[in-house]
Formats: C-alpha cells, sequence, structure tokens
C-alpha cells in the first residue's frame, strides 16, 4: 500500500497543531484516507512537540515510524528528528541558521535527504507577519512538494481564520510566497496518486467520538476532573453543551465525579465520567459501592503508562489488569475497550446499555492514541445502538413492586431495578451487607447467597458480549496476531502490507476483555500455527489471561511499553521475524 | 406563651392530618443505636420536618454516610442510599442534578466531614447543590469506638489520644461561613422542636442549607452530655437585633461554641442562584435529567468533522 508520511516538529506553541489540522483536513478534503497524531511533552510551551500525518489513497489507520517529508519549525526539530526521516527524505526548514544543516546530512548522508530551505520569516516579516506564520510559509512549500491543487488548502487556511481577516490576508501571502518556494531550485514534487472520487468521511479523533457517542446514547450528566489524556472528552462535552443540553461538571476531584455518577445513576438518568489510570486509583472506592448497591456505573479510562505521573502524554495498554481487579471485594464487572473512532463512538453506548442492563460498574478502556488520533471513518451511524435500560417502567408493574424486589435472590442475580420517586416501593441501596429490601444484615445465610448474587450476574454479561471479532483468513495463517485496543490499527494497516508480499496474516480482536470470553480463543490456537501477542505492556495482560484460560501458549509476543504506540512497519518487521 | 400554645396546638394537629405520610416513614427495621444517643431525637425531628413539608416517602432521596447516623439508613421507609464514609454530600449532589423535583437530604458525622471528605463540604457550599446537609457534630468518632475527630475539644482523653487531644478543634461552620454559603444554622439534639423548625427551613431553602446538629453521645462524650448544652444554649428566635443577613454577625456567633451557644438561623441569602440554575447551557430547559434519556441526534455536531 503506498503511503505518504508528513511530520511537523517544532517546540509546543510555535503554532504546530493548527498547521497540522490544517494538512489533515485539506487532505481528508482531497478524498485521502488520513491518521494524525501528536507527540509532544507535558508542557504547555517549550519542548518538542511533533504532529505526524499519514494518508494514501487506499484506507488506513495507523502511523508509520519513519516520515517521508520533516517540516522543522525549529533547529531542534531537525536535528532531533533527522533519525526518523526515510532513506531520500526531504526536509522543508526555516531555520536562519541553515550552516548546521550541512554536518547533519554529512552524518546522514547514507540517507541521501533532500533539505529544501526558505527564510520564512524573512518572508513573513516582508508581509508584516509575525514570526508564527514560518508555519505558513513552510506549509506552501510542502504543498509544491507533494503536488496537490492550492485551491483546497487555501480554502480550509481562510475558513480556520475567518475571524482574523488581517491575520488571514497575511498567512495567504506567507502560504503563496512558500509555495512558489523564491530561490530553491529544483524542487522535488513527489508523484502522490490522486482520488477519483472523494468519499464521504469524517476526521476526528477517539475523545470527540466517546462524547458524541455519550450525546447520542442519551448521558445527561458528566462529571470529570482533568487529566491527560481523558480532558478532552471534558472540553468536547462542554463546548456541545448548549447543543446537548448535558450537566457538565468538572468536580473538585476523581472522588467526587464518580461519587456524583453514581448518585446521578441511581436517581435514574444516565451519567458518564472518564479519567486516566491516576484518577481512577481515586475512584475505586466507587466501583465497588456501585458493585454493592448494584447501582449502574460508567467510567472511562484513557490510558498512558504509569505509575504514578509516569508519562503522561504518551500511550500505553497497560491498565487492564486494574481495570479488571479494581475495587475490594468479589462481584461482577465488566471491562470492554475501544480501538478506533467509529468504536469508541459504539462502545461508550453499549458501556451505558451493559452498566444498566446487568445493574454492575461497566470500565470503558481507551488509550492516549485513540483518544487524540484523528482518523477519516465513516460518517456515524444515528440510531444504531438502542438505549437498553433495563429498568422497571409499566405503570401495572411499577404499582405491584415491593421493596424486596430490589435485590431479591434469583436464579440469573439479577433483580428488578426501578426509577427512585417512580412508585410506592421505596429501598435501601446499602453499601453494608443487606437482605432482599436493601435492610443491614450480617446474617451468614443471608451474606453468602448476596455475595453469589453480584457475582453470577457475570454469567450473563458474558452470555450478551459478542465474541471477539477475526480479521482476516479464519484458518491457516502463516502468522496471527491477538491483541485489543489500539494494537488492532497497526495490525490490520501491516495485514495489507503482508498480503502484498503473500504472506496469510489474521488478527484476532478482544473489544469485550472481562468476563473473558475464551471459546473463540481456543479456536484460533486450533486453526492457526502461529499465534502471537501484541499488546502495549510489559507482562502482556491479556495475553497472560489468554493463557490462563485457553492453555495455550503464544508462538511469540510483541510488547511495546515506552509510551509509543504500535508503528505498522514495525508490525510489518515482527512479521517478517516471526513468520 | 399563649402564643406558642396556640402555635404548638397547630403543629400537632399538621402532624396528626400528616399522619399517612408520617406512617409511610416508619420502618419494621429496629433501631440500634445506644441508648440515650442524640440520633433518636435527630431521627423524630426529621420526620416530624417531612410531614410538616408534605414530602412524601415516595419523593425523597437519604444519603448517609459511615458512622453511626448511617445505621438509620434501612431503618426508615424512603428511598436511601447507605454510601461511603465522607461522599455523602457528592453522592447527594449527584442524585439531586439528576432529579431536582426530589427532595434530597444528606447526613454525616464530623469525622466524615470534616477529615475523610472535607474538600466536598467545601465545594458543595461553593457550588450551592439544592440539598439538605445535616451535619451529625458529636465531636468524636462513634461507631469506630471513641477516637477523637476535628471537633474534640483540646485536652479530652480519647481512645488513640491517651494523655488527651493536643490540637485545637475546627469549628465547621465557621470554616463554612468563610466560604460565602446560602444558609448556615445551627441547632441541638437536645431539642427536637427546634432542629424540627431548623430542617424545615432547611428543606425550605433553594441552595445548600449547612445544617450543624451539635449531637450528645452517651457512650463516648463523658462531658458534654445535654445538660452541659441546656445550660449553654440561646436562641436567635429570642433576640430582637439579629440580623441572620449579615454574615459578621453570624461568623461572630459561630466562634462561640463554650458558652452563649447560639442555635437557629445564623445566616441565609435568599438572593444566591442554586446549582442547576446557575448552569448556562440550561436556563431554558424545564425537564429534569432523569426524563431526558433517550437517542440524542449527533448530525449536526458531525459536521464540524467533516
Amino acid at each position: 500500500m503506498k503511503r505518504t508520511v508528513v511530520k511537523i516538529t517544532g517546540a509546543s506553541g510555535m503554532g504546530l497543531l493548527s498547521v497540522g489540522d490544517i494538512i489533515s483536513k485539506t487532505l481528508k478534503n482531497l478524498g485521502y484516507s488520513v491518521c494524525a497524531d501528536r507527540e509532544y511533552p507535558s508542557l504547555i510551551k517549550g519542548g518538542h512537540s511533533s504532529y505526524q500525518i499519514d494518508f494514501s489513497t487506499e484506507e488506513l489507520r495507523s502511523l508509520s515510524s519513519k516520515t517521508d517529508i520533516l517540516i522543522a519549525l525549529d533547529a531542534p526539530g531537525i536535528v532531533n528528528y533527522v533519525k526518523d526521516i526515510k532513506e531520500n527524505g526531504i526536509i522543508i526548514h526555516g531555520h536562519e541558521h541553515h550552516e548546521m544543516i550541512g554536518p547533519l546530512l554529512t552524518a546522514t548522508k547514507d540517507l541521501e535527504l533532500t533539505p529544501l530551505y526558505l527564510p520564512a520569516q524573512d518572508i513573513a516579516f516582508s508581509f508584516g507577519g509575525n514570526h508564527l506564520m514560518v508555519n505558513m510559509v513552510l506549509l506552501g512549500l510542502l504543498w509544491k512538494v507533494l503536488g496537490l491543487e492550492m485551491a483546497p488548502l487555501i480554502k480550509e487556511v481562510e475558513e480556520r481564520f475567518a475571524t482574523k481577516p488581517k491575520l488571514l490576508e497575511i498567512d495567504l501571502k506567507c502560504l503563496q510566497a512558500g509555495y512558489e518556494g523564491q530561490d530553491i531550485e529544483n524542487i522535488p514534487t513527489l508523484q502522490i496518486p490522486s482520488n477519483k472520487e472523494v468519499p464521504k468521511k469524517i476526521l476526528i479523533n477517539g475523545n470527540n467520538a466517546i462524547g458524541l457517542g455519550a450525546i447520542q446514547a442519551g448521558v445527561r450528566a458528566y462529571y470529570a476532573y482533568p487529566m491527560s489524556p481523558a480532558s478532552t472528552i471534558l472540553t468536547y462535552l462542554a463546548k456541545t453543551y448548549k447543543e446537548s443540553g448535558m450537566v457538565v461538571k468538572q468536580a473538585e476531584d476523581e472522588i467526587t465525579s464518580a461519587q456524583m455518577a453514581l448518585g446521578s445513576m441511581y436517581t435514574g438518568t444516565r451519567a458518564l465520567v472518564a479519567t486516566s489510570g491516576g484518577g481512577f486509583d481515586l475512584m475505586t472506592e466507587t466501583v465497588s459501592l456501585a458493585a454493592m448497591t448494584e447501582t449502574p456505573l460508567v467510567i472511562v479510562i484513557a490510558q498512558r503508562p504509569g505509575p504514578a505521573t509516569g508519562l503522561p502524554t504518551w500511550t500505553g495498554q497497560a491498565d487492564l489488569n486494574m481495570a479488571i481487579h479494581s475495587g475490594h471485594g468479589e462481584y461482577a464487572k465488566a471491562v470492554i475497550s475501544c480501538s478506533d473512532p467509529t468504536s469508541a463512538y459504539e462502545q461508550v453506548q453499549y458501556a451505558m446499555n451493559i452498566a444498566e442492563k446487568f445493574q454492575i460498574p461497566v470500565i470503558l478502556l481507551t488509550e492516549k492514541v485513540i483518544a487524540e488520533a484523528q482518523i477519516t471513518v465513516d460518517h456515524f451511524e444515528h440510531g444504531k445502538i438502542p438505549i437498553e435500560r433495563g429498568l422497571v417502567t409499566s405503570e401495572e408493574e411499577l404499582a405491584e413492586l415491593r421493596p424486596s424486589d430490589r435485590y431479591k435472590i434469583t436464579e440469573s442475580g439479577l433483580s428488578k431495578r426501578w426509577i427512585p420517586g417512580s412508585c410506592k416501593a421505596v429501598y435501601c441501596a446499602n453499601g453494608d451487607e443487606h437482605w432482599e429490601s436493601g435492610s443491614l444484615t450480617e446474617d451468614a445465610e443471608k451474606a453468602a447467597p448476596m455475595i453469589e448474587k453480584r457475582i453470577i450476574k457475570e454469567k450473563l454479561v458474558k452470555e450478551y458480549f459478542p465474541d471477539p471479532e477475526i480479521y482476516g483468513v479464519e484458518s491457516g495463517a502463516d502468522i496471527s496476531f491477538v491483541g485489543w485496543g489500539s494494537s488492532k490499527n497497526a495490525v490490520l494497516d501491516a495485514m495489507k502490507n503482508a498480503e502484498e508480499q503473500g504472506l496469510k496474516v489474521n488478527y484476532l480482536h478482544y473489544e469485550y476483555l472481562w468476563p473473558f470470553k475464551e471459546e473463540k480463543a481456543k479456536k484460533f490456537f486450533a486453526d492457526n500455527p502461529n499465534v502471537c501477542l501484541i499488546e502495549g505492556n510489559y507482562r502482556g495482560q491479556l495475553g497472560e489471561i489468554i493463557e490462563n484460560n485457553t492453555g495455550n501458549k503464544f508462538a511469540a509476543k510483541f510488547l511495546k511499553y515506552d509510551g509509543r504506540a504500535f508503528c505498522h512497519d514495525e508490525v510489518t518487521a515482527f512479521i517478517n521475524e516471526n513468520k | 406563651m399563649q402564643d406558642d400554645k396556640e402555635k404548638t396546638v397547630e403543629r400537632l394537629k399538621d402532624l396528626v392530618d400528616g399522619k399517612s405520610t408520617y406512617l409511610k416513614y416508619e420502618s419494621p427495621e429496629l433501631l440500634t443505636w445506644c441508648g440515650g444517643c442524640g440520633n433518636y431525637n435527630i431521627l423524630g425531628a426529621m420526620k416530624q420536618a417531612l410531614v410538616h413539608e408534605k414530602i412524601s416517602s415516595q419523593d425523597l432521596i437519604l444519603c448517609f454516610d459511615v458512622g453511626c447516623n448511617g445505621n438509620l439508613a434501612d431503618k426508615i421507609g424512603t428511598n436511601t442510599i447507605h454510601g461511603l464514609h465522607g461522599r455523602a454530600i457528592s453522592l447527594a449532589s449527584g442524585c439531586k442534578i439528576a432529579n431536582p423535583n426530589m427532595q434530597v437530604i444528606a447526613m454525616a458525622g464530623d469525622g466524615a466531614t470534616l477529615s475523610e471528605g472535607v474538600n466536598h463540604l467545601i465545594h458543595a457550599v461553593r457550588n450551592d447543590y439544592n440539598i439538605v446537609f445535616l451535619h451529625h457534630n458529636n465531636s468524636l468518632y462513634g461507631l469506630t469506638t471513641g477516637q477523637p475527630s476535628a471537633t474534640t475539644r483540646k485536652d479530652q482523653k480519647m481512645n488513640s489520644a491517651p494523655d488527651g487531644v493536643y490540637l485545637d478543634p475546627m469549628n465547621p461552620v465557621d470554616m463554612v461561613l468563610s466560604l460565602d454559603p446560602s444558609f448556615v444554622a445551627r441547632t441541638f439534639s437536645g431539642d427536637i422542636k427546634h432542629m424540627t423548625e431548623m430542617i424545615q427551613a432547611g428543606i425550605r431553602h433553594n441552595g445548600f442549607a449547612f445544617i450543624e446538629i451539635f449531637q450528645t453521645c452517651p457512650t463516648y462524650s463523658r462531658k458534654y452530655k445535654q445538660e452541659w448544652y441546656w445550660d449553654k444554649v440561646k436562641y436567635i428566635r429570642d433576640m430582637e437585633n439579629y440580623d441572620s443577613t449579615d454574615i459578621w454577625a453570624a461568623r461572630k456567633a459561630a466562634l462561640e461554641i463554650e458558652e452563649n451557644i447560639l442555635l437557629g438561623i445564623l445566616y441565609q441569602n435568599k438572593n444566591k442562584q442554586n446549582f442547576m440554575k446557575k448552569l448556562p447551557n440550561r436556563q431554558d430547559i424545564t425537564t429534569a435529567p432523569v426524563d431526558e434519556v433517550k437517542h440524542y441526534d449527533i448530525s449536526e455536531l458531525l459536521k464540524e468533522f467533516e
């Protein structure tokens, strides 16, 4: 699969994000499939950041480890990222002290890089612009190199800066000057295939998708305390709260947001909470209370590497074990995950349904790379996922309810739930061990069946969960992968490359993680001779669950725990080593 | 005195008329507090206040903390949650946001309110969540067998403080008053009638109603018994010049907890907007979040990403 990679580097605060978004959006509007993500330190200004865009006429969903073109907004942006440029790659830069480029190119001469320099700051100043407009000059030059038409780019820039007409005028002059390339001789032009038709797609990241899924699912209260990489869910839901009418509350801490969500769910609306691992640590007592009172609760964990503050702006999949084992005591809980924007939009809706139907806490795992990477996907569907609440709502049934119906011992473990105030029957949602109406008990003969009741609901959840999905051939693959979360994207992209080489690769993807469904995994191992694990943590946490529950062993494990997401070409390299 | 007697008769008649409401709050479960515990009177006052305010058991949510107060959770006939230690206020605020048509009352002791969950109290005052909060202040940890709390007076010997408490106590009412609250009252568990009036006033208040109840503990508080309080308490209703809209008068009164303990509504600001009324995006919404759960069309919002 032919793809082109552009990487913009510089200090945070230099306008990386806006130029990156302009490129991504314009490419999407030209009909390309786009995947774009940022890497940045936990700082507001300064430090090294990068914004990478992979695009292709064919569908792609992950990033490459090397770039074709590096646009460096500052000198460290070249020095630190020169190692990330492919052979014969191009460096577009406007750094005044470009003499330093010489020695760097000598040091990397095997790569045969082509530097393209424009005095971008002088050009911006000559139009009365400021130092931030360096990015517009270099963007113009990039467009020349890409050989793409200017009109869609100009339109995107105009739309983005429409509220600042004076600056826009200068921006456009910078863009044009960059495109003309002044004195640069022989500007190389990449041969990028164009699209015959432009598919109607959206370009969106996972956190905005979770926000949209929550709105769609009828979540009426969102409680959160800011924590990367979950914070932008709060930002998005606050930004859209006039349209949605949702109560969006930034609480004083994570304990409060979890407690408020639980109170709102108990009272009968739909509420949501999101955080990262460290914030979730504080919420676990509430998870335990939700389980004890059989009150639905949904918490999104946007993973970043820990322990403690860890790598706040980087990615990982290391909180699976924590999610499964969080909260003291024994009880049924669901842990599910998402893998891309579409899945994020849908899984948050399923999470609400699972929590309400089975009256359990549900944890939805996402990752920094899913939260922030923008991918072109189909429009999200309206009304595809029904709202399932599992509440008693009919007048006749409500009239006949008795307090003891609330926690009645049943074969399945599931008993009736109704909205407080909707009928005469009242009950105690008791954090202490209780009997059927919620009345406190310390009797051995009542405690044991109640503990069982809250655990055996797990069977219903497991039956409700869909099986993990196989991508590629069902059986007989040269190499197979099992994984969850964002790993899916790198594997699916690598599968396309492998197919072109004539290799058969398949992938078993788990979105529903706990309670664990083992049957499909057993069959996958039986049908495929070379099953490998791909996971973003040190232990191979899902891998351990699979090995323990199926008795199978992985042929090899591709584990990554350095805060970086899997790139498709790294998976390709792993395939070639382990096929 | 004649006026008082007439009022009492009127209130009794009110209770008789509300008999069916009252009976719904009755529970077959036996109360488990120590004999002489202040909680019996608090329960009596709360039930009377609810009947006077004509709040049916169906339309009420009570959020209990962990502690002696929490042992009422399953012994009163209404919607109750027996939550986690220190978290009753946050839980109750979430309930109220979901359905502002329900009356929500939270209660917690001094351990929960001033130690485990003091952040929640501070921010509930600031947010002005429209709930009643009964602060059961008995100046000790009862259920864990008599450790000192943040309001235990200095030099008292307690379980875990064998040589006496070596810290000065906090004054929760003064702290709350420093946060620009909308309602602060003080009452005491020896006076059911006064507690009833304060709880009623709290229910009628449109915002966060902080009610401190000085509560006696017959088991772990040797000195501060009902009689001690009776000798010290004074009532705002008997004072001619007390202005409950004057926060500085309230703060001065709040500091008096040894002699001349002032009971009543110390401070009230009726002009404040409670949390739900403050929300900029819900000014024109008349429904409650509990009735709003349905699919919301996102097609307009998707345009940003096209």
